[in-house]
């Protein structure tokens, strides 16, 4: 990208996967930076930054369709694509002429194309890729046992060899949302990264930013101090450690008990509930039942006095074979 | 519009070539994108006659949360059912927790039912302003109404504003100027708001959207004793707020109905058909046990601080909770669902002997199937709820709430709210720059766009009240040592209960069932299942298809290719479709345009 001059940078928001919205929702809330300080234009030395979503967009209807087509035709560049929710499986909505998700019509044929078909369309052409949310990243919860759609994460949708365009893979920024100033943050570095001012953020290997979740929710706990004293919590509410009541802490990465929720308020653990897993690729089905007594937790509570060096690699190993893995993965 | 699977003889049958003039045109939005749930919306108008023909509301995408429920532990219910919509992001776990209560027979303690109704309050003082200016606002903003009524934009500029020294804006045209999407001093404002609204909810229940600290039986949100001090912090910023946004709404919907009388009919309901879930339990009904006990429903609702129930061509038919959820029934004829009656029914009697229809959301079981788009046989992943057969709204929720509320004259005594006589007055107490004032809203003669939009400006200040009651309620509490926040259940093998309550938008059930302790059935109602809703068995068109059809076209265009349908788009707006989106209707031929939005229409 080095020598031309960027004069625009488009984020794409595609939040027709299988999803809430949820992940838009807290984005908005973000303050660290906040939206509207992105498009505002306040990082200094940043151009315009043209955010076509379809919450915030100015543009609708079909000026806001033409965005995505002429990004197709290669005539937004550079342009960052995010995904929000997960992606079905259209294969099963075909057979009877359905399908699950889409996003706009064919002009000459009135089919609606798929958001399947506008990833595959549109992912090969973006300087980079971002799944927002534990749906797009991993599935989530429309993929979940028992599901009709056979919803998958991004990265099944397009293969964990993939690259962009600036030669990154996938970044993904779980969460059931994801804590907003997460992904602001993330946007914000790949901004300066594309304009060849930074490095790209870190990544580890499933391509999560490693500042938001190179530790584990525990790390970063206010009840943690309890825990090694081998105080729990006898029920809701008490200010003990939760791990008696469920929490998965220890085993899933996450900062949020460290930033809070929103503008420093809020959390999860830190509250004083119970951590569900909702930013792990395990999520729901590795965790749940929720807010019940796992046998991973036993051997802390039950043996408060235990090296931490030996519960660290039970950790590890729960998170390499359970946790942090999608059940797709085999 | 001739959609798949029609031949041509059936398609020019359908749309006889005389309707293809140049003076007819069809509008397809499509898919009506973004928060949560895809809506599209297809109108034919005739441009000549001024009036829509037909209307169509698609909702546009299935995931299956009542299919991945089945199974599973009840107590996952909560967590799950909660990302249905990240836009109503609190409401559906505590609809959910409430219909495992009723399942397990446990109650909640006080401080816990406080602490859900300041969280409430706060959900709607955070969902209300975004609708307000980033959904509904820019369609009445200068920038729409200068392109799309331009001699009434000129007006605007010169009508002062009756209620100019409280909001601040001298003519009406500034006010329109302020409601400009992106730039507006209002538009920018409100999303400050919504985050103040946001923290309040957090301090709560943890996080928005999707809490993390309520579970059945309570809340586990550890108390520390600022909780509610920051929480009350933050209310205070909001009062001042909420006084001018009810102001300035009563000012613009005043200059529309005067300027344009036709506008009583934009989005107009052909009948006033209300239902309404009541929310804000009364805390002191826990101490007795009797919350959430479905015997005790009726009971138990009309202690709301917002009265529920169901209003029959403008006369007040129940308050009983009871009543609302026997008369339920959810139809599939046009969606794209399998007929359940050849699969053994699972309840024929309420739990009070009440006989049960097989179209009754316990009795619902959801068999997605996926197909083309049909606009005679089926075009939506919504179903069709309706009551008694009756095709009700939620009057984008606020008016619903108002309306029930106001007529019913059943909420407890508090002192920032008096409701009675077809009126509320609703005390706002001094903020920083303005004094106490009591705000007056009156039932209106007929539910309209402006009258949904008109009543969601009056509900913050409503829910200011709200917080302001339970807020004294939360203090007495701690004073008096009952500080407890969650009580012990056992999950029953067998289990059956409801979850009422109110989103943003209206209505909001979550039907539960437990066999051999696992989710047996779970059906979630949310106001825009009914509000999206296709045509039913009877061949009734749903409110949003309704108010299309019944909205007249006044804007002014002198070609049809000028028209933008803005008054059909404010009409589906103005039930609270969830998230902005502005005005682009394209028209000439078969224009195919991706606009609006909904929440939730299709779980
Ligand atoms: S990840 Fe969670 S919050 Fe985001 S869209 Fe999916 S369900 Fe909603």
């Amino acid at each position: 990208m080095g020598e031309k001059k960027i004069e625009k940078i488009y984020v794409l928001w595609m939040s027709t996967g299988l999803g809430c919205d949820g992940c838009s929702i807290s984005v908005t809330g973000a303050t660290n930076p906040s939206i509207e300080d992105v498009l505002a234009g306040r990082l200094p030395g940043v151009p315009p930054v043209v955010l076509v979503h379809p919450v915030l967009a100015v543009e609708a209807g079909e000026d806001l369709i033409e965005y995505y087509r002429k990004a197709e035709r290669g005539e937004l560049d550079p342009f960052v694509l995010v995904l929000e929710g997960s992606v079905p499986d259209e294969s099963i909505a075909e057979k009877q002429q359905g399908w699950w998700a889409a996003f706009g019509f064919d002009k000459q044929t009135y089919k609606p194309i798929t958001t399947v078909e506008w990833l595959k369309r549109l992912a090969p052409k973006a300087a980079a890729v971002i799944a927002i949310g534990t749906c797009a990243a991993w599935g989530g919860i429309p993929a979940a046992r028992n599901n009709p759609t056979n919803a998958m994460g991004l990265m099944d949708l397009l293969g964990k060899d993939f690259k962009s365009k600036l030669g990154l893979p996938i970044i993904n920024v779980p969460g059931c949302p994801p804590q907003g100033d997460n992904f602001m943050k993330t946007v914000a570095l790949l901004i300066l990264a594309v304009l060849g001012l930074s490095p790209p953020p870190e990544l580890d290997e499933l391509g999560r930013p490693v500042f938001a979740y190179g530790e584990t929710n525990r790390q970063g706990c206010p009840r943690a101090g309890f825990a090694e004293e081998g105080t729990y919590a006898q029920e809701f509410g008490a200010k003990e450690c939760l791990l008696s009541l469920g929490c998965w802490g220890p085993v899933v990465k996450c900062n949020v008990n460290r930033v809070g929720w929103i503008n420093g308020v809020g959390g999860v653990t830190n509250m004083g509930g119970p951590c569900i897993g909702c930013t792990m690729p395990g999520f729901p089905d590795a965790f749940s039942p929720f807010y019940t007594r796992q046998s991973e937790h036993m051997l802390s509570l039950r043996f408060g006095f235990l090296p931490g060096s030996i519960k660290k690699s039970a950790r590890l190993n729960t998170m390499k074979t359970k946790t942090d893995k999608s059940p797709r993965w085999k | 519009m001739c959609l798949d699977k029609l031949s041509p003889e059936e398609c020019k049958e359908l749309d006889p070539p005389g309707s293809q003039s140049s003076n007819v045109r069809e509008i397809f939005w499509d898919p009506v994108s973004r928060v949560a749930g895809d809506l599209a919306f297809y109108v034919k108008v005739d441009l000549n006659a001024r009036k829509v023909i037909e209307a169509r509301s698609v909702a546009a995408l299935f995931r299956g949360y009542e299919v991945i429920l089945r199974g599973r532990d009840p107590r996952d219910a909560a967590m799950i059912s909660s990302r249905a919509c990240g836009v109503c992001g609190g409401v559906h776990s505590v609809t959910s927790v409430m219909a495992q209560e009723m399942a397990y027979g446990v109650t909640p303690p006080p401080l816990a039912v406080v602490m859900r109704n300041l969280a409430g309050a706060a959900e709607m003082m955070y969902d209300h302003p975004l609708h307000l200016f980033l959904l509904a606002g820019p369609d009445y903003s200068a920038a729409i109404v200068s392109k799309t009524n331009p001699t009434l934009y000129e007006t605007a500029k010169k009508t002062p504003a009756e209620h100019r020294d409280i909001h601040g804006f001298s003519t009406i045209g500034d006010l329109m100027e302020a409601l400009n999407p992106l730039s507006g001093k209002l538009y920018l404002e409100a999303i400050q708001i919504t985050r103040i609204a946001r923290e309040m909810f957090s301090l709560m229940l943890g996080r928005y959207p999707h809490p993390s600290t309520l579970v059945p039986g309570g809340v586990s949100t550890t108390l520390r004793p600022d909780l509610f001090t920051d929480y009350l912090v933050r209310l205070t910023k909001i009062y001042d707020w909420a006084k001018t946004v009810a102001l300035i709404w009563e000012d613009l919907v005043n200059f529309f109905y005067k300027e344009v009388p036709e506008y009583e009919n934009v989005g107009k309901a052909s009948k006033i058909n209300i239902i309404c879930g009541g929310i804000y339990d009364d805390p002191e009904l826990a101490e007795s046990g009797d919350l959430y006990k479905y015997d005790k429903a009726k009971e138990w609702g009309e202690r709301r601080m917002v009265t529920p129930g169901v209003i029959k061509d403008g006369q007040l038919e129940t308050t009983s909770l009871i009543d609302a959820n026997v008369g339920l029934e959810e139809f599939v004829t046009h969606s794209y669902y399998e007929e359940w009656e050849k699969q053994p029914k699972i309840l024929e009697k309420d739990p009070l002997g009440n006989p049960l229809s097989v179209d009754h959301p316990w009795n619902k079981i959801t068999i997605p199937k996926p197909g083309p788009l049909n606009w005679r046989e089926k075009y939506t992943w919504d179903t069709a709820p309706r009551w008694n057969k009756l095709v009700v709204e939620t009057g984008g929720g606020p008016l619903a709430r108002h309306w029930l509320t106001a007529i019913a004259n059943k909420i407890p005594s508090n002192p920032f709210i008096k409701a009675g006589g077809g009126r509320l007055k609703i005390t706002v107490p001094k903020g920083a720059t303005l004094p106490e004032m009591e705000l007056e809203w009156k039932v209106p003669k007929v539910i309209n766009a402006l009258e949904r939009n008109r009543a969601r400006a009056y509900h913050i200040p409503y829910v200011i009240g709200v917080a302001m009651n339970f807020l004294l309620k939360a203090f007495e509490y701690l004073r008096a040592g009952k500080t407890k926040v969650w009580n012990k259940f056992e999950i029953p093998r067998e289990g059956i209960g409801v979850g009422f309550y109110e989103a943003g938008r209206g209505w909001l059930s979550h039907h539960l069932i437990i066999k051999d302790y696992k989710i047996y059935n779970y059906q979630i109602i949310t106001p825009s299942t009914i509000n999206a809703s296709p045509r039913d068995p009877l061949d009734q068109p749903g409110p949003y298809e309704e108010a299309a059809l019944n909205t007249p076209i006044v804007e002014k265009f002198t070609t049809p290719e000028q028209f933008t349908g803005i008054d059909i788009l404010r009409s589906i707006r103005s039930f609270d479709p969830c998230m902005p989106c502005t005005v682009h209707m394209f028209t000439g031929g078969r224009v195919i345009t991706r606009d609006v939005t909904t929440c939730a229409c299709s779980i």
